[in-house]
């Protein structure tokens, strides 16, 4: 998976007031890249029974969320912790 | 894709609404008591100050004034009407729009009393009336109805014991604008904020406010506005309250939503939509983990239920419907952030739907079958 480009979320309220992005993968998310994906630090949920299944990454400091074949997914973070934005581009750019 | 999100912004519009909108960009430029570019004296202005009064109930509707959304309509009245916040009492039910102004406005210090709501969102007129008894306070502020819950507060007992004590009563009509009745001149209410964007079926950036002649009310801003151009300097009680160049083709497709709704009557309106309320509470009502507030409002209510769930937070859900289902609905706190605590929705706070009468059974089918298979 390659992270291609990083919008500011228009939802950004729904994520309770922290900041978040929408991280553009320039292909749909596949099983493979949302493996990839879990291997980042925190809980993993991953509701795969939906026909088009959504996955979660959650820790205290970030959530990342998506759903299998769309070409982005959602990465909100702690306004302190802004910096693993870059972070995670640079690990899969 | 399905749209729940009407509480935010109305969609679809009426074809009415979008037509009017489209031929108001063709016709030549009218702007308010200038260059009106048309010879038939049509004014859609006054035509839609006219409307909005019959759908409001207010007679005087000379002192209906158009702004761009309730949130500028409530800052001109929080501001015009030279309200300080410690002399407010409100509701912890309200809206950004109406805290934020109490608490941030220039010159405007001290808090406001906020009286409490209980689980559905109702505020009691008793621990009103014993605030109001204490002689305090000169303005009451009252969300009609309220965004999060749907709860439908009495405005006419609670105007009553507002004028009871001689405050100054002002509605926020945000939300029940064009889909329940509002009737302000009934009400005893010196002041109505209201958005065209919403149940009134206009486009973003439309709206205003009423406000009752004889009070003293400074405009929030200063500027040209086509009548006495030679004018500098304004005596209390002579201002003019549109300075700039309004918005005529927002005004006409807010003049033709309006239009739209006096056709109908805002009781087919209400209905309808309670009808779509009523059957998405009770589906919710069999999916475990789901907690629907206002489960126990009777009557009239708004069109928004919302609900918080055990297994994910609102924002999860949100996505998940929109993304995997096409459902767009609206999670956090609605911009109302100090209800959550009595609601019992925290930080968090809850995935809203809210419908329009452009809404199906059908969308409501689809939507709990998609809570279903989430849960």
């Amino acid at each position: 998976m390659t992270i291609t480009d990083k919008r500011k979320s228009l939802e950004a309220c729904t994520e309770s007031g922290w900041d978040a992005f929408d991280l553009m993968t320039g292909e749909p998310l596949s099983d493979e890249d949302i493996e990839e994906l879990k291997c980042m630090e925190g809980s993993f949920l991953y509701m795969k029974q939906l026909k088009k299944p959504f996955f979660k990454v959650e820790n205290h400091d970030y959530v990342i969320k998506g759903v299998k074949g769309d070409s982005f997914f959602r990465f909100a973070v702690h306004k302190d912790k802004v910096s693993l934005v870059d972070e995670l581009m640079e690990r899969f750019g | 894709m399905i749209y729940l999100n009407n509480a935010a912004t109305s969609y679809p519009k009426p074809d009415i609404v979008k037509k009017t909108f489209e031929e108001a960009l063709e016709l030549l430029p009218s702007g308010q008591f200038r260059s009106a570019g048309v010879s038939d004296n049509s004014d859609v202005f006054s035509l839609c100050r006219k409307r909005l009064g019959a759908l409001l109930g207010i007679a005087d509707v000379n002192r209906i004034f158009f702004s761009s959304g309730s949130t500028d309509s409530l800052n001109s009245i929080i501001y015009g009407l030279k309200l300080k916040a410690d002399e407010v009492i409100t509701t912890v039910t309200e809206h950004n729009s109406v805290l934020r102004p109490l608490f941030n406005l220039p010159g405007v210090k001290g808090k406001p009393v906020l009286l409490p709501c209980d689980k559905n969102g109702y505020v009691d007129p008793e621990t009103f009336e014993k605030e109001a008894k204490q002689g305090k306070a000169k303005a009451f502020i009252l969300n009609h109805c309220s965004n999060v819950t749907g709860a439908v507060q009495d405005a006419r007992d609670l105007g009553e014991i507002a004028k009871r004590y001689g405050m100054l009563f002002i509605i926020d009509a945000s939300q029940s604008a064009g889909c329940l009745e509002v009737m302000t001149d009934k009400w005893q209410a010196d002041a109505v904020a209201f958005t065209g964007h919403k149940s009134l079926m206009g486009v973003q950036g439309t709206g205003g406010f009423y406000v009752r002649r004889g009070l003293s009310f400074i405009p929030l801003r200063f500027g040209g506005t086509g009548l006495d151009s030679s004018r500098i300097l304004y005596e209390d009680g002579e201002y003019e309250y549109e300075a700039g160049t309004q918005n005529a083709p927002g005004i006409a497709a807010l003049s033709a939503g309006v239009n739209w709704i006096l056709e109908r009557e805002i009781r087919e309106i209400e209905d309808k939509e309670r009808k779509l309320t009523e059957k998405l509470i009770e589906g919710l009502s069999d999916i475990k983990g789901v907690h629907v507030i206002g489960q126990e409002i009777k009557g009239i209510r708004g069109p928004v239920v919302s609900f918080y769930s055990d297994m994910l937070p609102p924002s999860d859900l949100a996505y998940i419907l929109q993304n995997s289902f096409g459902i767009v609905t609206r999670a956090g706190l609605h911009c109302a952030p100090l209800i959550h605590e009595y609601i019992g929705s925290g930080d968090k706070g809850t995935l809203r739907v809210s419908f329009s009468p452009f809404n199906t059974y059908e969308d409501v089918d689809e939507f709990i079958k998609a809570m279903r298979e989430i849960s």
